[in-house]
């Protein structure tokens, strides 16, 4: 074969390849393939779940156990002062009783969903993101227990992820740290106006939009989902604290950054709030 | 290229798969770990050349795709690029060392690859990423590509039925390596 029909013949390749790229693009951007692509990656994940689950029961032993051998000593310390702060929480929560009698009656006449009243489903984590762009994990119920798109998961102390596509078995859920989420809070002040929170990718801090001067966020405050605006998550879940404040443009504006207080560091499981968003 | 080769390719990705979303995936530096799949499109390009490196990308990005849910196509687009201009400049005539070549390949590859990835999610719509992660993510996915370049390389060419590395550069030169 010629140089040049040979160099011909590798551009018309690329240009075919490339133009079925592009095509794929479109199709799922467009919608009209949404779906079925969608089902695919679903059964594509069903497919993977049982070795992943293999997998993830194999390794994580071992790397508990290279963890613990390692951090011993602080584990030891950790506990307890896990032990303390425990024992202060329940303290907290029999004084906090008659208040959360009093919000519940509160949300219930102004027809809000309250968090404590939602079902729940345990699910395991079976891995972690594929692609380095998005932050998302994988856990091991699917639309078959009841799993559905947009439910919120938390772990541990508050708010970690949204479900983001949910398969027979399994179900992609997206952290509220990834960029491209955004739900809406409301700070712990009384009477404080909702505003947004903007994940900011993994590891950084949550950025709240929408604050005004009259408002006075301080570095600690708790930030809670707003529950309204036409918001897809329930009112009352912790999502972070605020951990900074920045005046600019005049004192106007605030920027403000939010710790999230949900880790999945270490977490084998979390809770789907199984709460669909009111239509 | 033959049924046979295909069938191997086609094996090589389903472990791959497995070994991306079953390990890989767990070992996160700085929010960032290690990416099979870009490596395998590089390696394509590198044993294959670039005409055979390019498909075998293609269906290595759109295998992918089905792990992610990032826009369907994006991963196999880029990896068409990158295994098409991988192949393309391991073609190019002069002599080199074939590791040290590879390696500073799988680097090059590795950090065009995951620019494309960004730029063109970009350009359709796709949240960016703080430059600081995005400093991670060049970084993990280049070195652990370097890493792993040379036994992926000789899998690959195990796959795609190419001689010993002695060969490598001569057979791929014409862009028809495979039998």
């Amino acid at each position: 074969m010629s140089t040049t029909r040979r160099n011909t013949s590798q551009r018309l390749t690329l240009v075919i390849l490339v133009l079925a790229s592009i095509t794929a693009i479109t199709l799922d951007y467009r919608g009209q393939a949404s779906s079925g692509i969608t089902s695919v990656r679903n059964a594509a994940r069903d497919v993977l779940s049982p070795v992943q689950r293999v997998l993830s029961d194999v390794l994580r032993p071992i790397g508990d156990f290279f963890s613990g051998a390692v951090n011993y000593g602080s584990a030891v310390s950790q506990n307890q002062q896990l032990r303390s702060q425990l024992g202060a929480l329940r303290r907290e929560a029999l004084q906090n009783q008659t208040a959360e009698h009093q919000l519940q009656q509160i949300l219930n006449a102004e027809h809000l969903p309250y968090v404590q009243n939602l079902p729940t489903l345990l699910a395991g984590v079976i891995a972690g993101s594929t692609s380095n762009f998005q932050d998302t994990f994988e856990i091991d119920r699917g639309k078959g227990s009841g799993v559905g798109v947009g439910m919120p998961v938390v772990a541990g102390a508050g708010l970690v992820g949204i479900v983001l596509s949910a398969g027979p078995s399994t179900s992609v859920v997206q952290t509220i740290t990834d960029p491209g989420v955004v739900i809406g809070v409301r700070l712990d002040a009384p009477r404080a106006l909702p505003v947004e929170a903007e994940g900011r990718g993994t590891g950084y801090p949550l950025e709240l939009s929408g604050v005004t001067a009259n408002m006075s966020p301080y570095k600690g405050e708790l930030v809670y989902t707003s529950g309204v605006m036409g918001d897809s998550l329930p009112a009352g879940l912790p999502v972070g604290t605020v951990s900074s404040v920045h005046y600019s443009g005049g004192l106007l504006t605030k920027t403000v950054q939010v710790a999230p207080v949900a880790s999945l560091q270490g977490v084998g499981y979390v809770t789907v709030l199984q709460w669909f968003p009111t239509p | 290229m033959t049924p046979r080769a295909w069938s191997r390719v086609a094996l090589l990705i389903v472990v791959t798969v497995i070994v991306q979303v079953g390990v890989i995936n767990g070992l996160v530096l700085e929010g960032a770990h290690p990416d099979l799949f870009l490596l395998v499109a590089i390696v394509a390009g590198l044993t294959a050349g670039p005409q055979r490196g390019a498909m075998i990308g293609f269906v290595v990005g759109l295998v992918a795709d089905l792990f992610v849910l990032t826009p369907f196509g994006l991963s196999s687009l880029v990896f068409v690029l990158v295994a098409f201009g991988v192949g393309a400049t391991a073609s190019l005539p002069g002599g080199r060392a074939p590791n040290s070549f590879r390696i500073t390949i799988a680097v090059a590859g590795s950090i065009a690859g995951t620019l494309l990835f960004t730029g063109i999610g970009a350009l359709i719509g796709q949240p960016h990423l703080p430059r600081a992660q995005l400093f991670s993510v060049l970084a993990v996915v280049a070195i652990a590509n370097a890493v792993l370049v040379i036994p992926a390389g000789s899998l690959m060419s195990w796959a795609v039925n190419i001689g010993p590395a002695s060969r490598d550069l001569a057979a791929v030169r014409g862009g028809s390596a495979v039998r």
